[in-house]
């Protein structure tokens, strides 16, 4: 019969609603059973009554609904116009501006010893040479308090004797002396606090014909990025293209009275600052020192291809090659080294000319 | 022959009912099998407790208590006393979305 292949589908929707309804009401029933097994399994052991508090103690924490009142009944900037003494240097200060008053009073806070510094600089500044303004650039520019502070000083004393800084201010009394533009480059860039106006012409010239010289606003530092065209061209020493040779010579040309320190040998200095009695010291030193750093002439291959290409332009450039290999080696300085280069062929061409 | 046919559809009925109620039966057993009857319960238990149902049963519980007696209420008196108001306190919305709930389970599980 077919009561026999009776299905859930054979039932009638009547039927399955009275179904659901029924799963349905012994969930719910499941649930209200539930909830009664934890509240008397509470109430025999006691705890079921704990979260009720009497009616006086209710009272203390009843809500507050007044105007300039919160709703624990405390009240907004009750506060804001008391005032505190600051017991460092005894001042009554407002309660708002307490905690930024006592990290300066204190000299304990972030910014304390930065600012500081600041007052002591611009003091100095109105009294003492430029030269000082380095120190304090310097220590401007951390971000610690004391232990920097002594490291930027202990830079500063180190600093080479001959470099232009120091040179600047006896210039000031000759009138002549070696400018040499070098303001170390090769060592940390001190020339901060460079003032055009005291430099005379022929230095501003011998600066700004090797370096960019822009005063940066913030640390009040002169760029010092070479303003030599072809710095490849540099690594070439022997043979020579024939414009890097005019630029040169028009370059030679602007050639003040700007001597070279001897003892600069191993700082890097414009090709145009060179007076043509230094030159044969120079043209010595630059091949030595890259014969040295190089440990040998030959060619070596440092992965570089455009100082490959520049090396078999040189015509038999051991030095050459040996000096571009010393290049890469030294990375970032031997960059600045780079306008020495060109020193070695510059007198053969002056001596043409002569 | 009368006697037949009433004899008959009694045992219809009751053919009927049986068969009935071996399909709900099964029903339970598939509801219990396939962890969808858990997942019912957890989900009416949430949200009875999310509308506030449990905590009005719970301040029933606390009157039938202090009626009865701390010492001497039983499971049976709370049960009694508070499960017929439970059952009438469970608000629509939750009515509908469980009865909605079984139903897709039964359409999707009635062959």
């Amino acid at each position: 019969m077919k009561m026999e292949d009776m299905s859930l589908s054979g039932l009638d929707n009547t039927k399955l609603e009275a179904l659901a309804h029924d799963v349905y009401s012994d969930l719910v029933e499941d649930a209200c059973l539930g909830l009664c097994f934890e509240v008397h399994r509470a109430v025999k052991q006691g705890y079921f009554f704990l979260d009720d508090t009497d009616q006086e103690s209710m009272k203390d924490f009843e809500i507050v609904d007044q105007p300039g009142v919160d709703i624990f009944g405390q009240v907004y900037n009750q506060w804001k116009n008391k005032e505190c003494v600051c017991p460092n240097c005894s001042r009554s200060i407002a309660a708002s501006r307490f905690a930024p008053h006592l990290e300066k009073c204190l000299g304990m806070g972030r910014n304390s010893s930065r600012i500081a510094n600041r007052r002591i600089a611009s003091s100095n500044n109105t009294s003492k040479s430029e030269s000082d303004q380095e120190d304090n650039d310097d220590i401007n520019d951390n971000d610690w308090s004391y232990g920097s502070e002594k490291k930027a000083k202990k830079r500063k004393s180190e600093k080479n004797p001959n470099s232009p800084r120091r040179t600047k201010s006896l210039k000031h009394k000759n009138g002549e002396l070696s400018s040499s533009v070098n303001p170390d480059l090769y060592k940390y860039n001190y020339s901060s606090g460079i003032s055009y106006e005291t430099l005379g012409p022929e230095e501003l010239r011998s600066i700004l014909t090797t370096q960019c010289g822009v005063v940066s606003e913030h640390t009040k530092k002169m760029c010092t990025r070479s303003t030599l065209p072809n710095s490849d061209t540099m690594l070439e020493n022997d043979s020579y293209d024939a414009p890097d040779g005019q630029l040169i010579m028009s370059r030679l040309q602007w050639d003040g009275s700007s001597d070279i320190s001897p003892s600069d040998s191993a700082s890097s200095k414009a090709s145009t600052n060179n007076s043509e009695s230094k030159r044969p010291k120079k043209k010595k030193k630059p091949s030595t020192l890259s014969l040295t750093s190089a440990g040998g002439g030959g060619e070596r291959d440092k992965g570089q291809e455009r100082e490959r290409g520049d090396r078999e332009r040189v015509a038999g450039g051991g030095s050459g090659s040996g000096s571009s290999s010393s290049q890469n080696a030294l990375g970032l300085s031997s960059r600045k080294k780079r306008p020495k280069l060109p020193v070695p062929p510059a007198p053969s061409i002056y001596d043409d000319l002569n | 022959m009368v006697c037949g046919t009433a004899g008959n559809k009694q045992q219809q009925r009751e053919i009927n009912m049986s068969k009935e109620s071996q399909m709900r039966a099964a029903i339970n057993q598939k509801l219990i099998e396939m962890g969808e009857r858990e997942r019912l319960k957890e989900l009416l238990r949430a949200k009875l407790i999310e509308c506030g149902w449990r905590d009005q049963l719970k301040a029933l519980c606390k009157e039938v208590i202090k009626e009865k007696g701390i010492e001497n209420v039983t499971v049976e008196d709370l049960v009694a006393g508070v499960t017929p108001k439970g059952r009438a306190l469970v608000p629509d919305s939750v009515k509908k979305e469980l009865l909605q709930r079984i139903r897709a389970f039964l359409a999707q599980h009635s062959t």
